[in-house]
């Protein structure tokens, strides 16, 4: 039972990484950032290359994964989606599908189709009464916790964050302020993107790699974000860790189903709570 | 064909014409099977452009309802009859229901959020047929399709087949011509343009938006039904995620929301689908990067941009000056 907790939990932190992101773009651009399946996936075959390339830094070769996708994000956000403000939702689903379809070409290109093994880095099992549970899934944990408490501290006190989260209420209001609001926009975006491919980087020890492994974690924190509500953080943070119980619950009776169960949810808070967007 | 019924000012009998001719002359140059195949997949475009031409509603997993549709017909001529159009018939039915049961939770949606939720109900879909449903459906292998005869109704035979699917192309189109002509198609038309006012109308936008949501799905059913009887073989491809960038490519690359625009682009995506890949090893990036085309500067589509052209030159006939200069008189 303890173990189908700390799985729950820590499936709940990487789609609280991915979801925030997509939350926040949306919340702020009013775009669904359907590229940020390939930032997830770049992060992750980043960390491939550079992990055979560092000979076994885990953690360093971690770090320099997530920055490899700042560039690639910000020429995403500044070529593709910064041309789409105001568009139809319609177009800019499709252009950035397009983006990640392109991108997961190059990938297949790069790093061929075959899917790639990853050991857990730690490998090492906390002990106590009876019970052993992975030392990394508590420390994946532990990370969203602290990146909770520090996005949390960042929307709060820094300037930056403060315009975010006017932003996220009121775009034309700070634009009358005289903020360079799509400034902000993609510093956000650029955020957004490196925290999906932390996501990634810390799940692809505990998942199987391969070029479309980005579609189903999207759709999955994808119904977070509709379950915790578009643009509101602590929502998005509440539904991760909730959806993530359901996925090791449903997983534990049904092994099978632990996907469509979430789907599932989602569709129940659909019926209840209908979205306009 | 009931063709004097048709609308005469959109010289109707022409259009079936041009139709029927142009799938009989693309034949002799590429097989029978590929262009029934075609055909099937125009079926299927013309499905999507009902929901996103004309309703304004993208979907990204309309590949459930055309899944659907296959393992409906494939699992009844399996498991209960041989008959193919009894098949064809479940196969519409099955789609239909699965339509009206979802319709009731997706189309509370729209924009973005909508093509999500088709999306994960689509990965759903293609997961219970892979996995969970295994025995019925043989997983990841799939299962033939053997349809009996009907008496001269040979579906085995490929000129019969084709004949079949060309009518079934040529009824689809009428069906959807008259639909989209009637007023239920001028409500469905409006709600793309603005869902709020229709309804300070009076109008109940909740039931239409279903009931095409229903309707799409039952084509891309009827499409479904007839792929298995093209193939004789249903597997879990039928109903796959990542195909669903072909339908969106084909509706935008024809022109959203013209009938012969969704069938220029069926033909159009066919084609480059079929004999592309055999030239260019990165298929995916070229769709990508005409798709990113698309949506920037081509937003039209083939069809409108002819329309646009030809609007033009009737114009400028009769205002006898270039429009530009007209309007700007104005």
């Amino acid at each position: 039972m303890i173990y189908t907790i700390v799985y729950g939990f820590s499936i709940g932190a990487i789609l609280y990484f991915i979801s925030i992101g997509l939350s926040l773009t949306f919340g702020t651009m009013r775009v669904i950032n359907f590229a940020h399946t390939l930032t997830y996936t770049i992060g992750v075959y980043a960390l491939i290359t550079l992990v055979a390339f560092l000979q076994g830094y885990f953690v360093l070769a971690a770090i320099l994964a997530v920055f490899v996708v700042i560039p690639i994000s910000y020429v995403i956000e500044r070529f593709i989606i910064r041309r789409l403000y105001g568009e139809s939702l319609d177009y800019t689903f499709i252009a950035t599908f397009a983006v990640s379809l392109i991108g997961v070409d190059v990938i297949k290109w790069i790093w061929g189709v075959n899917p790639y093994p990853m050991k857990d880095p730690i490998g090492e099992y906390l002990m106590f009464w009876g019970l052993s549970l992975p030392i990394y899934r508590i420390l994946i944990v532990i990370i969203a916790i602290l990146l909770f408490v520090a996005l949390n501290f960042f929307f709060k006190k820094t300037i930056v964050g403060k315009i975010v989260v006017a932003a996220l209420d009121d775009k034309d209001g700070v634009r009358c302020l005289g903020i360079n609001v799509d400034k902000y926009f993609s510093i956000v975006f650029i955020l957004g993107s490196a925290l999906a491919a932390l996501g990634g980087v810390l799940y692809a020890p505990i998942s199987s790699i391969h070029p479309y492994m980005g579609l189903s974690i999207l759709l999955l924190s994808f119904a977070v974000v509709i379950v915790g509500g578009m643009g509101n953080l602590k929502g998005t943070f509440i539904s991760a860790f909730a959806l993530g119980m359901v996925m090791s619950i449903t997983a534990r009776y049904w092994s099978q189903g632990a996907e469509t169960m979430v789907f599932i949810v989602m569709a129940i808070v659909l019926i209840f709570k209908p979205i306009d967007i | 064909m009931p063709l004097k019924n048709a609308p005469a000012k959109d010289y109707g009998a022409i259009g079936f014409l041009v139709i029927a001719s142009g799938f009989l002359l693309i034949t002799p140059i590429l097989s029978t099977h590929r262009v029934t195949d075609f055909m099937i997949f125009c079926i299927f475009a013309m499905s999507f452009d009902l929901l996103y031409g004309y309703m304004g509603r993208l979907s990204f997993g309309h590949m459930l309802f055309l899944g659907t549709g296959a393992y409906g017909a494939g699992l009844f001529i399996k498991y209960i009859n041989g008959n193919p159009l009894l098949a064809i018939l479940v196969g519409i039915a099955v789609a239909g229901l699965l339509g009206m049961l979802l319709g009731l939770i997706i189309v509370r949606t729209t924009g973005a959020c909508f093509a999500l939720i088709n999306l994960a109900f689509n990965h759903i879909g293609f997961f219970l047929v892979l996995s969970p449903l295994r025995e019925i459906t043989r997983g990841e292998d799939g299962f033939g399709v053997s349809a009996s005869k009907l008496g001269f109704l040979n579906l085995g035979s490929r000129p019969i087949m084709f004949g079949f699917v060309l009518l079934c192309l040529l009824l689809v189109f009428y069906f959807l011509k008259r639909l989209i002509s009637s007023p239920y198609g001028i409500m469905i038309r409006s709600i793309k343009e603005d869902e709020t006012r229709v309804r300070f109308l009076g109008y109940n936008t909740y039931l239409y938006k279903w009931l095409t949501f229903v309707l799409a799905g039952s084509i891309a059913g009827l499409a479904g039904a007839l792929t298995a009887l093209n193939y004789n073989y249903v597997n879990p491809n039928a109903m796959d995620v990542n195909s669903n960038v072909g339908v969106v490519f084909a509706c935008l690359i024809g022109g959203a929301g013209n009938l012969y625009g969704a069938l220029i682009g069926g033909v159009t995506y066919m084609i480059i689908s079929n004999f592309l890949p055999i030239y260019i090893h990165r298929w995916e990036m070229f769709l990508g990067f005409s798709l990113l085309i698309i949506t920037f500067r081509f937003r039209k589509g083939v069809w409108g941009y002819f329309q646009g052209v030809w609007e033009n030159i009737v114009k400028k006939k009769v205002i006898g000056k270039p429009i530009e200069e007209g309007v700007a008189d104005l």
